[in-house]
């Protein structure tokens, strides 16, 4: 018997969660101070009022969850006899991992006949959610953490990521992104191309002129790395914008034909305080990232 | 009273005659103006490409010694494609003068000639019909009515009245010239140097007195400086000093000490040394101090000193060429870089100079220079990744010193330079000869569209440089860059009827509007342009423009042109109202 967790920088929001029975750890953000956690300080994400407040000049800082947060989480399951299983955005984007870490030690000593697995979807946001969906499935179709970990060796890596920003400020706050051009401080429409890499650390790859060709950019990208993209999720998601969205759609159909699975989702406000407003990309099954 | 032979100190005498010429009539030379644009700085650039020629030029000494210091300080100070070819002309000459105390007309004008040349050489397509025909169709004549027995009068008077007909023929030659109606301002610059040289020559007096001849000034009125006066300006001190054995076996002149002494006793510095002559010039207010400091040195084989306040009806031009050309210790240190005298197999006393930390900087692999007028298009070329952002455009073309100076502060195995305007191309190509121990790369980007279109997908690092250069030509040649700019003058121009004090728009030299109001004019020239059909529609909005107007405009263009991105910058740039880029 175990249980599944996932947190809320992968996208998953609690309506879905409860879909597959995922509880949902909360990772917070915070704006002038003011620390929220998402789904436990509101009820739902308002992505517009979100990112609107980063458009006029808020810059948002994210923080790591401590030992005792993981403790409160995992423990009751713990205590319960069940085991489980955390599928969660990458541990080389955070330290609140070290924190889980030691969390788990802790408990292990108290429930030593309990197991704790875990799969690092090495990203965040799209990518997450993705690997999130499928073992959500896994979860659904009776399979065992085992299974669910042998699968993930294998896929976890085959699910790539592509996406832009509009504005470099927020990643050069948080920076996490290597391959930037550490001078480079104005964007004026020139978009840099990033992925997550296969050790879940955003990597900038390119930069293209406007947003056309950015888009251009990713559906290329989605042309030469697909794999099997009818039999996965294709996870589409901006940071507040619609109308890239639907650029976006409309550009892979025209080049890869209609019927494709394509989810939407609201990238979330603590990978959103990483990219910022406007930001936009897709997730997809692929050859490699 | 003929001259028959020419040496250094009438060379010199005739070069500062020419400057003095060309500065008195820079102003007709500026509008020149084949675009009804008040961009044309012809005269300007010729005047303070000369004029720091004759700054550097020795009033002493050989043939030999007066043109190659002219046309150091020439080449160093050039500006805008003229002034370039003006400073290859004078290499050309003081090539053909190498090694000659004085020469005879004959050999003058075969020096003359070696100036056609080296001007050729300077540009990869020589047009017809401009400053470089105007010089070598009067050479041409001139040397072929050199009989035995001519004077240098009468070569200058051949050389003139030629350079005048073939000046006259340049609408003939050239198209826009005829459709302008104007004759090429770069060959009426010169015309006024000639002339100004051929006056210096019947003036010989300016020979013995140096740059003190009367008939040059103006009468000083001292009563610009009264008891009650405040020394704002200093004296502008200026000496030649001969460098005494005894004295220098006791302190050994260090250049960079010299003009870090200067620096910070005054300002508008120049000081270089040739052999045992120093040069110094500076703008201080306790000359007293400057002189005794360099007797410990030396003794003074000329002197002047003057009360700026007094000078003030030629402080204007000379503050602004000093602004600009300021000869200062990073620039002394240059001017030894570009002298072969010493390089460093002659200099043995390296060890004795300060250890110099910048030079252990980490090495980069790219460096970025660009030109750009107006604060915050700076901002934005340093914000795109450029290390060195000099100031100049359209209406202040920078020196070739200046870009040399910009490339020596970079610490790269490569230096892009982005000219950014098509009269600094030729300068930047200079400036990058006169690196030759940096690897320097000239993007021939030919307006500001055009740079940022490059430096903005620049990739730094490149392994291949041609493949760089040809992949930044296809994204220049993809950009299109329109501006707006009050007209200066009534014409008729593209089937646009162009008044006076209206504003303008257009891309190249072509004119599609003309609007009373310099936003509605940007507006009609978008529509005109398609600017819908691009991904990025980039606004830069001048200094002239105010917060409302560059508002308006920025929201009228996004309404106009949804599907494109409308970003728009405050650029500060002079001239252009607005610059619109378009990819």
């Amino acid at each position: 018997m175990y249980v599944i967790f996932t947190d809320t920088d992968t996208d998953m929001t609690p309506k879905e969660a409860e879909k597959y029975g995922y509880h949902l750890i909360s990772m917070p953000y915070s704006i002038d101070g003011r620390t929220t956690y998402p789904y436990v300080d509101f009820d739902e994400f308002d992505p517009h009022a979100f990112y609107q407040q980063l458009r006029d000049g808020a810059l948002p800082n994210t923080s790591a969850i401590s030992e005792e947060q993981y403790i409160q989480y995992f423990e009751p399951f713990f205590a319960e006899g069940k085991d489980i299983l955390y599928v969660h955005f990458s541990r080389a984007m955070s330290a609140t991992f070290e924190n889980m870490d030691r969390a788990v030690a802790r408990l292990k000593e108290e429930y030593p006949e309990r197991s704790f697995y875990t799969v690092d979807t090495k990203g965040i946001s799209l990518v997450s959610l993705n690997i999130v969906k499928e073992v959500g499935d896994m979860y659904l179709a009776g399979r065992t953490p085992q299974d669910i970990l042998v699968w993930a060796e294998e896929e976890v890596d085959r699910f790539a990521v592509y996406f832009f920003a509009d504005d470099l400020k927020f990643f050069h706050h948080s920076g996490r992104v290597s391959g930037l051009s550490a001078t480079m401080g104005t964007l004026l429409g020139i978009r840099p191309i990033i992925y997550m890499d296969q050790e879940g650390k955003m990597v900038s790859i390119g930069k293209e002129k406007g947003r056309r060709k950015a888009i251009d950019h990713l559906v290329s990208r989605v042309e030469e790395l697909g794999d099997n993209i009818r039999d996965h999720r294709i996870l589409i998601g901006a940071a507040d914008n619609q109308e890239i969205i639907d650029q976006l759609v409309e550009e892979l159909t025209r080049r890869l034909g209609p019927d494709l699975p394509i989810e939407l989702a609201d990238v979330n406000p603590t990978a959103g305080s990483h990219c910022g407003p406007d930001t936009m990309g897709i997730c997809f099954h692929a050859v490699h990232r | 009273m003929s001259t028959y032979t020419v040496d250094g100190p009438l060379f010199a005498a005739m070069v500062r005659g020419g400057a003095r010429n060309l500065g008195a009539n820079r102003k007709i030379v500026n509008d020149l103006n084949v675009f009804p644009v008040p961009d044309g700085d012809t005269g300007d650039n010729m005047f303070m490409t000369i004029d720091s020629g004759t700054s550097a030029g020795s009033d002493f000494g050989s043939l030999d010694q007066a043109a190659s210091g002219i046309s150091r300080g020439m080449l160093l100070g050039a500006r805008g494609n003229s002034g370039v070819i003006l400073s290859r002309i004078f290499a050309g000459i003081s090539k053909g003068v190498e090694g000659s105390s004085q020469v005879p007309v004959t050999e003058f004008g075969s020096a003359m000639r070696s100036g056609v040349e080296e001007s050729y050489q300077a540009v990869s397509k020589p047009v017809e019909g401009t400053i470089l025909t105007v010089w070598r169709e009067a050479v041409s004549y001139a040397n072929e009515r050199i009989r035995e027995d001519s004077s240098l009068e009468a070569y200058f008077d051949d050389l003139i009245r030629e350079m005048r007909a073939s000046l006259e023929r340049t609408p003939e030659r050239l198209e826009v010239l005829k459709a302008a109606g104007v004759v090429d301002s770069g060959g009426a610059g010169l015309v006024y140097i000639a002339e100004g040289m051929r006056s210096a020559l019947l003036n010989q007096m300016d020979k013995e007195n140096g740059k003190e001849t009367a008939a040059g000034r103006k009468p000083t009125d001292f009563n610009l400086f009264t008891e009650d006066s405040e020394l704002i300006y200093g004296y502008c001190t200026e000496f030649l000093l001969r460098f005494q054995r005894v004295k220098v076996e006791k302190h050994q002149p260090d250049m960079q000490e010299i003009t870090d002494y200067l620096n910070r006793i005054g300002d508008s510095v120049v000081a270089f040394r040739d052999g045992s002559i120093l040069k110094v010039h500076v703008h201080t207010k306790t000359p007293g101090e400057v002189l005794n400091y360099f007797q410990t040195y030396g003794e003074f084989l000329t002197l002047k000193i003057e009360n700026m306040t007094l000078q003030n009806s030629e402080v204007t031009i000379e503050n602004r060429f000093h602004e600009s050309v300021t000869m200062n210790a990073g620039e002394a240190a240059i001017d030894n870089l570009l002298d072969e005298s010493n390089l460093p197999q002659n200099r043995d006393n390296t060890l004795d100079n300060p250890l110099d930390l910048s030079s252990m900087k980490h090495r980069k692999t790219c460096g970025i220079v660009a030109v750009a007028a107006g604060e915050g298009l700076r901002r934005t070329f340093s914000e795109l990744g450029c290390d060195c952002v000099v100031d100049g455009g359209q209406s202040m073309n920078p020196s070739a010193l200046d870009l040399v100076k910009a490339i020596r502060s970079i610490n790269a195995e490569t230096v892009l330079v982005f000219p950014n305007n098509s009269n600094i191309l030729l300068t930047a190509r200079q400036a990058a000869e006169l690196c030759p121990d940096v690897r320097v790369l000239v993007i021939p980007s030919r307006d500001i569209g055009q740079g940022y279109a490059a430096i903005s997908m620049l990739d730094t690092d490149f392994t291949d440089a041609d493949a760089l250069q040809e992949e930044l030509s296809e994204i220049m040649e993809g950009v299109v860059t329109a501006a707006v700019s009050p007209a200066s003058r009534d014409t008729y121009v593209d089937g646009v009827p162009v008044k006076k004090g209206d504003y303008i728009g257009f891309v190249g030299d072509r004119i599609y509007v003309d609007e009373p109001d310099p936003v509605q004019a940007l507006l009609a020239l978008a529509d005109q342009i398609d600017a819908g059909d691009y991904d990025i529609v980039l606004l830069f909005c001048g200094k002239d423009t105010t917060p409302e107007m560059d508002r308006q405009a920025e929201a009228a263009l996004k309404d106009s042109f949804r599907r494109a991105e409308v970003i728009s910058v405050k650029g500060d740039q002079p001239i252009y109202n607005y610059l619109l880029i378009l990819e």
